[in-house]
């Protein structure tokens, strides 16, 4: 058994250059998915070359984690309705994928993911996706607007021991690779040149520097305690009028949000049913509707779902759900921060 | 199987439903095997609208008095009505007029008003129970079938309440509201439509009408802060919805300012 | 497999219970085995699925279910016969704890529908009678139609004392019992707190009222037992609609002990 962690030790620096030649050698049995510029933005997709990667984004819309393994839309059951019906579960299609440029928050929002698929009841595709998923994680060189990962301990550099496979800092011309899985080590064929203790201090020296440049911070400590004493304060009401649209844009592009809605589709010819699986958000009003009621009926009551669901309820995964990249800020129509909402709330806090 | 009896009412609307069901979407043969057209206006060989119906199709909205009469009557003969189309479901553009006095609007459109006698444009359930809505200009296709399925079945029809935004998120857009600064009705809006606009780059122009509950004034103060003139925000939320609760409450915040 | 591909269950029998409210035994090819209060997603292609507590879990591995047809699925659940299949997943869920009930005083108070998830708690309790103290039923319904189990009252009153009452009653000159709230008839069971668990289900509203009550009478927070309502999609902690605060109700519940829910958010209780 010895030598079976030694990848744990690998910690080289590679040319830039070298390392995308290498990801392109990838290509012949994984699909390569990485950042790619549009416009002014960058979004995660399926490349066909190294070179249209742009490793040097700040964020995007929509988390890998939340495209390429926990899938918008995934069709799970198909029933034939003719006389006995029959059920055709739909095999979990899992093409072999590397996933580059994950910044840290995206990798720790794949392990929260983990945590709801991956437990006692496995999801089948998800299961399938994860395990032939390469996860090449970048650590941040930029700090984004509303970015506060630093805060909540899931960014800029990753620290999570394992879960992904490699870990990339950006050394100007070169990459300190880290090889954080079996997989990973087997696959990485570049030797490089070892890093030493004086480049792992400049690792540091990176992130003690990027740790001054946020601009969002928000005390997470005793968060649990305080959202539910001041379930009813009036932020929540304040901020249900004057802002917020019940258009679930804050779920839908939040990395961690796990809820789905369950959907028939009944063919027009009667004969075929489709059971499909698709994102659903705390924020339409149906969803917590039971016959004769609604538990979140008022709008108020269900942006504080969301808010208290990323940053207290840490009793339902042991870690609180927020990754701090701040897409629910960035991406909703009028502006609604949950670090604002925080401080309001702790602002009225009797010390 | 014996097929049910179907009628496709119209009243005061382009027609485009009927269109969209007679002749344009993907399932035309089915629904024909399934169905026996016992009345569509729009076909040469319409039929006779006499009940009783299985399933009543509406489209159009209610601007004439006679019109409620009918659709009273059809309500009574039809085991299941259909609101079809943003102008049955919501009131849709010839409820452009809700906001203006009728006969101030009869007056800038007729010279003689001896013959005119319109009343205030509703949708279909401001007089009859409906049992579901398929949305859109032209009705969703999803929906159509939803509903077509649920009475061939005999289950509650479901249609989505919550906003485009969902839709556009699971399709994989871009925002057009915040990366291209559009004034998209998008958030406010019911779904249905797949968000077939901002797939295509341009800013959802409200189709489909509010989604229950929407917080239409908050959309309103940010087109407002985006710069976007105070009539044009007006003409947002009145080309579709101006004879809905939700979309008035904006149009009021907008007067108010 | 996948944890949400359903299986399908035939209906051996149906029963008319109330008003729209019916029982249908079910059976699969394998005896199925559940824990009182724990509830199953019952359903059809192309209408969905909806959670449903268990009525009765028999010896033989049949099941059954008392459903009311108030939504989309259950409503058109009213038409199926005899013979049809039907498609259902489960058990899930954490249920009543019988065993900590054991060798002491039972109170189980239910409202309407409510009945339905503690029938197999009575039915437990009547089959191992000598293992609980003082057994009391207390039940409520809007008026006798809306009355579930009716005929299997005088069984159970052998065995424990059983309270009935009425909002109103259709037919008062034949209501022999009382007419009010189920709140009304706590004070005729003579409580001992110290011995006494309580296990109560109906509208959170009236949870709400009963487990107040019985906190005056002395019991404690941790001796009340409420299972609560919420629209799962998945049954197994993922779909996320049924989360409650931190927890999920349909993993975590749908019983809890009073304490565990009290005063939270989005509740009444």
């Amino acid at each position: 058994m010895t030598g079976e962690r030694t990848f744990q030790k690998f910690k080289r620096l590679i040319p830039k250059k070298a390392f995308l030649l290498w990801l392109d050698s990838l290509k012949k049995d994984y699909k390569l998915i990485g950042p790619v510029k549009t416009g002014n933005h960058a979004v995660f997709k399926e490349v066909d070359s190294s070179e249209e990667l742009f490793m040097e984004y700040g964020t995007t819309m929509l988390s890998p984690g939340k495209l390429f393994l926990y899938k918008p839309n995934e069709e799970l059951f198909r029933f034939a309705m003719n006389g006995k019906i029959t059920i055709d579960e739909i095999a979990p299609i899992a093409e072999k994928q590397v996933i580059v440029g994950v910044h840290p928050c995206d990798v720790n929002a794949i392990l929260y993911l983990d945590r709801i698929f991956l437990r006692t009841f496995k999801d089948t595709h998800y299961e399938a996706r994860r395990k032939n998923t390469v996860i090449i994680s970048l650590n941040c060189a930029r700090v984004s607007e509303n970015c506060f990962c630093s805060s909540v301990g899931a960014g800029p550099f990753l620290h999570a021991a394992s879960g992904y496979d490699m870990l990339l800092t950006d050394f100007e011309n070169e990459y300190l690779v880290e090889i954080k899985s079996r997989e990973a080590e087997e696959l990485f064929g570049l030797e490089g040149r070892v890093a030493g203790r004086d480049e792992m201090r400049v690792k540091a020296e990176k992130e003690k520097s990027m740790q001054g440049k946020f601009t969002k911070t928000i005390n997470v400590s005793g968060l649990d305690n305080i959202f539910a004493e001041n379930m009813e304060h009036p932020v929540w009401q304040q901020t249900a009028e004057e802002k917020c649209l019940s258009c679930a844009n804050c779920v839908m592009v939040c990395p961690t949000c796990f809820c789905y809605d369950l959907r028939d589709e009944m063919s027009m010819d009667l004969k075929t049913v489709t059971r499909y699986r698709c994102f659903d958000a705390c924020q339409d009003i149906r969803f917590a509707e039971v016959h004769g009621g609604n538990f979140r009926q008022r709008r108020a009551a269900r942006l504080r779902q969301f808010v208290t669901h990323k940053l207290d309820q840490t009793n339902q995964y042991g870690v609180s759900a927020t990754v701090g990249c701040g897409r629910c800020i960035t991406w909703c129509p009028t502006g609604i921060d949950l670090t604002e909402i925080t401080k309001e709330i702790q602002r009225y806090e009797p010390a | 199987m014996n097929k049910l009896r179907l009628g496709f009412f119209k009243y005061s609307c382009c027609m485009g439903c009927s269109y969209f069901f007679a002749y344009v979407h993907k399932h035309v043969p089915e629904v024909l095997a399934s169905f026996d057209f016992v009345f569509i206006k729009l076909l040469s060989r319409k039929g006779i609208p006499e009940g009783p119906f299985d399933i009543a199709l509406v489209e159009g909205t209610i601007t004439e008095a006679w019109q409620v009469d009918e659709l009273k009557m059809i309500r009574e003969q039809s085991k299941k009505l259909f609101a079809v189309g943003s102008c049955a479901v919501i009131g849709g553009i010839p409820a452009i007029k809700a906001t203006t006095p009728e006969l101030e609007i009869e007056k800038r459109v007729y010279k003689n008003l001896s013959s005119i006698h319109s009343i205030k444009p509703h949708a279909v359930d401001a007089y009859v129970k409906v049992d579901g809505y398929i949305r859109g200009c032209p009705p969703a296709e999803r929906d159509l079938y939803e509903a077509l399925t649920s009475v061939l079945t005999g289950r509650k029809p479901d249609f989505p309440q919550y906003s485009v935004c969902i839709e556009c998120k699971l399709k994989g857009n871009l925002c057009v509201l915040i990366a291209d600064n559009m004034p998209c009705m998008g958030p406010v809006t019911n779904a249905g439509c797949g968000a077939l606009c901002p797939s295509m780059n341009r800013a959802c122009y409200s189709c489909f009408g509010p989604m229950k509950q929407a917080n239409a004034p908050a959309l309103a103060k940010k087109f407002k802060a985006m710069g976007i003139s105070r009539d044009d925000i007006i003409r947002k939320f009145t080309e579709f919805g101006a004879d809905t609760i939700e979309f008035r409450k904006a149009v009021e915040t907008v007067y108010e300012d | 497999m996948n944890p949400l591909r359903p299986l399908t269950a035939r209906i051996e029998d149906i029963k008319t219970e109330a008003e729209g409210v019916k029982t249908y035994t079910l059976s699969t090819k394998f005896p199925f085995r559940a824990e009182p209060g724990q509830f199953n997603m019952v359903g059809y292609p192309g209408v969905g699925e909806a959670p449903i507590s268990l009525s009765a879990i028999m010896q033989d591995g049949s099941f059954k279910h008392t459903i009311k047809s108030v939504g989309r699925v259950t409503d058109f659940l009213k038409d199926f016969k005899k013979g049809d299949e039907l498609f259902f997943r489960g058990p899930y869920g954490r249920g009543w704890p019988v065993k900590k009930a054991e060798k002491k005083d039972i109170l189980i108070i239910a409202g309407g529908v409510g009945l339905a998830p503690l029938r197999p708690v009575i039915q437990t309790v009547l089959a191992q009678r000598e293992s609980f103290g003082d057994v009391s039923l207390i039940y409520g319904a809007r008026d006798e139609k809306n009355m579930l189990f009716m005929n299997e009252f005088n069984e159970w009153a052998e065995k424990t004392a059983v309270y009935l009452t009425v909002d109103e009653a259709v037919q008062p000159d034949r209501w022999k019992h009382h007419i009010g709230l189920v709140t009304d008839l706590i004070d005729r069971v003579k409580i001992k707190p110290e011995r006494a668990i309580a296990f109560v289900c109906g509208p959170e509203i009236m949870m709400r009222f009963i487990c107040r009550g019985l906190i005056i009478h002395g019991m404690s927070q941790s001796s009340l037992y409420v299972s609560l309502e919420r629209r799962m999609k998945c049954g197994i902690a993922q779909c996320g609609h049924c989360q409650h605060s931190g927890l999920f109700v349909c993993k975590d519940g749908p019983v809890f002990s009073y304490k565990e829910v009290r005063g939270l958010p989005d509740g009444v209780l």
